[in-house]
């Protein structure tokens, strides 16, 4: 990101765009810099939207799909790189700062259940930046290693002991039904709040 | 769609219209390139976007990711709006259509 103070007055366009010429009735907050910073470390956010307001809801509706689209575009506009795109983050309602809790809730069952058992654990499919928080929750555990598994929209972590060998592998397609159930149900912090308890396939 | 016709965009069809215009300007290198018409097709409204040949990727993105969130965002906007939208994104020398 070339220049801070320009890359938030781009965002702040495209978030005035959706408000005016698009009728959307939000409010919103926008933080640069320093006071971006996602203070559970999950994010390496610089750019930092929060929103409010009677549209606030539709945002969050179908696990977010919403603050996903608003961020996805948001990052092409500053034309970051992929491995980017978690330098700008949105919220609403603060939807996803506490989707953020239960990651790290679901984080620290899942390095708790790995040392026990020995054995890697499986999360649900999720979206690539709840992949990517998962794996900076559990960036620190220096006797537990992260990889992610099987393609598009069924991409999950997987957690293995660090010193395991052989990978987890995709269930098949037809496998689906069963996925995540034989897992005890577990890592799967979403189920809070009501009607969002599903992870992100439909990113 | 033959019996898509041209219309004259008044209202709330002219400001998602201008919504999708002014968003993929922001995407493109050449946002002077960039146009949005508009096709009255069986009660829906259909936005034709149609940027520089260089920039079609841009508007589409990895696995359509990209065309996917303009729709979603274009779907948030218009929920209120009592009327469907659908976007196309066309690509010259090729068949018009979905791109996903």
């Amino acid at each position: 990101m070339e220049d801070l103070s320009q890359a938030a007055k781009k965002v702040a366009a495209f978030v005035q765009t959706l408000t005016t010429t698009g009728g959307m009735r939000l409010k919103y907050r926008i933080t640069a810099g320093a006071g971006a910073s996602d203070p559970d470390g999950l994010e390496r956010r610089d750019i930092y939207v929060e929103l409010a307001g009677p549209d606030a809801p539709q945002l969050t509706e179908r696990n977010g799909e919403g603050l996903r689209a608003l961020e996805h575009i948001a990052a092409k506009i500053l034309r970051l790189e992929p491995e980017e795109h978690d330098r700008i983050s949105f919220d609403a309602n603060g939807f996803k700062a506490e989707r953020a809790r239960d990651l790290r809730e679901s984080a620290e069952d899942a390095a708790e259940r790995v040392r026990e058992t020995n054995r890697p654990y499986s999360f649900p499919p999720m979206s690539s930046r709840e992949r990517r928080m998962l794996h900076m929750a559990l960036s620190e555990q220096t006797d537990l290693r992260t990889e992610s598994s099987g393609e598009g929209r069924d991409r999950f972590v997987v957690l293995y002991p660090a010193d395991y060998q052989g990978t987890v592998r995709a269930p098949r397609r037809d496998d689906r039904a069963g996925f995540g159930r034989g897992r005890g149900g577990r890592g799967g912090g979403g189920r809070s709040g009501g009607g969002r308890g599903g992870y992100g396939r439909r990113y | 769609m033959s019996q898509a016709v041209q219309s004259e965009p008044t209202g709330p069809v002219e400001n998602m219209r201008n919504l999708v215009l002014e968003i993929a300007r922001a995407l493109v290198d050449k946002p002077d390139e960039v146009v949005v018409d508009t096709l009255e097709d069986d009660g829906a409204t259909v936005l034709q976007l149609r940027v520089a040949v260089g920039d079609v990727g841009k508007v589409i993105g990895k696995q359509g990711r990209t065309a996917r969130s303009l729709r979603t965002i274009l779907g948030a906007a218009s929920m209120k709006l009592q009327h469907r939208f659908a976007l196309d994104i066309v690509e010259e020398d090729e068949d018009e259509g979905d791109v996903e």
